[in-house]
C-alpha cells in the first residue's frame, strides 16, 4: 500500500510499540536531511496528562512503520536519548529547515514556498514533495527528485517541477512517478 | 465479571482476573481446573493471588482489557475495534479475534497492552 502524509499529519500520532501495545510516546516534529531526501528521525512529547517534551528521540532506522493513525515501534528501547542518536538526529542542524523556503527553478522561476513536507510513508520516510504556497496564489503540492539541491534560503528544482504542480495529496502520488520518470533518476 | 490476562506472545491467556481494582486477584491458568459458560473452577483458594508485576497490575486495573480495544496493524493504521475473542477452554490457546465484524486468526497478534492490540501486516489487506 502506497500512502503518502504531510509532515502535520505525522505530527501528534502515538508512537506505539508492535510487542507491547503502549503508546510510548507521541510525534512532536519529524527532523529531515533536506540532502538525503528524507526523514532522519522525529522528536517526541509524552502521552497523556502530563504531556511535555520529551528529551528522547526516535530515530529513522528505528521506526518499524509510519501509518495513519500511529507510529509504530518494535519496543520501548527504540526511543533513546539525543546523544545515544546518530548525529542528525540526536543533534540535528537548525538550517535544516526548509518551511518558508522558496522554490526556484534552475530557471529562475518562483514556484512559490514550502509549507509543509510530503513523505512517502509505510516503512521508508522518503520525502517526495512539498506542499507549497504558490507564488500565484492559492496551495499546491510538487514532486521532488530523488536529490536536491539545496543552496541558502532557496531550493532548486528542475524546470519541469512547474508542469507536475498538483492540488492535492492524490494527484502527488501519481506525479511524483512520472515526474522522475521524466527526469530519468528513478 | 471476570477478564482474561493475555500473553500475546505466546497467543494463550496467561491468567483470569477476579474481581477489579486494588481487590484484583490472579488465577494462573494452570491453576484452573475447570473453564464452563457460568463459573471458573479452581482447584483450591490458594490458586487466587495478587498481581505480582506492572503488567498485572494494569490488567487489575482493567487496563488490559482485550474486549473493545482499538486494534491496529504493525503498520500503524487502525483496523477496528476489537469485537470478542475466542479461546480452547481446555488449553487457554486464543483461536479467533473478531474486528470489526471480522474473523482473523489469532495467530496475528502480535502484542496486547493499554492502548492498543497490534496485529500482523497481512491483516490490513484482507477482507
Amino acid at each position: 500500500m502506497r500512502l503518502l502524509m504531510t509532515a502535520s499529519q505525522i505530527r501528534g500520532l502515538p508512537v506505539v510499540t508492535v510487542q507491547g501495545g503502549e503508546d510510548v510516546a507521541e510525534v512532536r516534529d519529524v527532523i529531515y536531511n533536506p540532502e538525503a531526501g528524507r526523514l532522519v528521525g522525529v522528536t517526541l512529547n509524552k502521552r497523556g496528562f502530563l504531556a511535555g517534551r520529551s528529551r528522547d528521540v526516535l530515530a529513522a532506522e528505528a521506526i518499524h512503520a509510519i501509518g495513519q493513525d500511529a507510529v509504530m515501534v518494535l519496543n520501548e528501547s527504540s526511543l533513546v536519548a539525543p546523544d545515544d542518536a546518530p548525529d542528525d538526529v540526536g543533534h540535528p542542524a537548525t538550517e535544516r529547515n526548509v518551511l518558508g523556503d522558496d522554490i526556484l527553478t534552475e530557471g529562475g522561476a518562483s514556484l512559490g514556498k514550502v509549507v509543509d513536507l510530503v513523505l512517502l510513508v509505510g516503512s521508508s520516510g522518503e520525502v517526495v514533495g512539498y506542499q507549497i504556497d504558490k507564488a500565484g496564489g492559492g496551495q499546491g503540492y510538487i514532486p521532488l527528485p530523488a536529490q536536491l539541491s539545496v543552496s541558502g534560503v532557496a531550493l532548486v528544482v528542475p524546470n519541469i517541477t512547474e508542469e507536475f504542480i498538483q492540488d492535492d495529496l492524490v494527484g502527488l502520488g501519481a506525479a511524483v512517478d512520472e515526474f522522475r520518470a521524466r527526469l530519468g533518476l528513478t | 465479571m471476570r477478564h482474561l490476562l493475555v500473553d500475546a506472545r505466546q497467543r494463550r491467556i496467561a491468567a483470569v482476573l477476579i474481581g477489579r481494582g486494588k481487590k484484583a486477584q490472579l488465577v494462573d491458568w494452570a491453576q484452573l481446573s475447570g473453564f464452563g459458560p457460568d463459573a471458573v473452577m479452581v482447584v483450591d483458594e490458594g490458586a487466587l493471588r495478587p498481581p505480582s508485576d506492572d503488567r498485572e497490575q494494569a490488567a487489575a486495573a482493567g487496563k488490559l482489557e482485550l474486549v473493545g480495544k482499538r486494534a491496529l496493524s504493525e503498520r500503524g493504521n487502525e483496523l477496528g475495534e476489537l469485537d470478542d475473542v475466542t479461546f480452547d477452554a481446555d488449553t487457554g490457546v486464543l483461536e479467533d479475534l473478531l474486528i470489526g465484524g471480522r474473523r482473523v486468526p489469532a495467530g496475528s497478534l502480535l502484542g496486547c497492552g493499554s492502548y492498543a492490540a497490534v496485529l500482523k501486516e497481512t491483516q490490513e489487506n484482507a477482507p
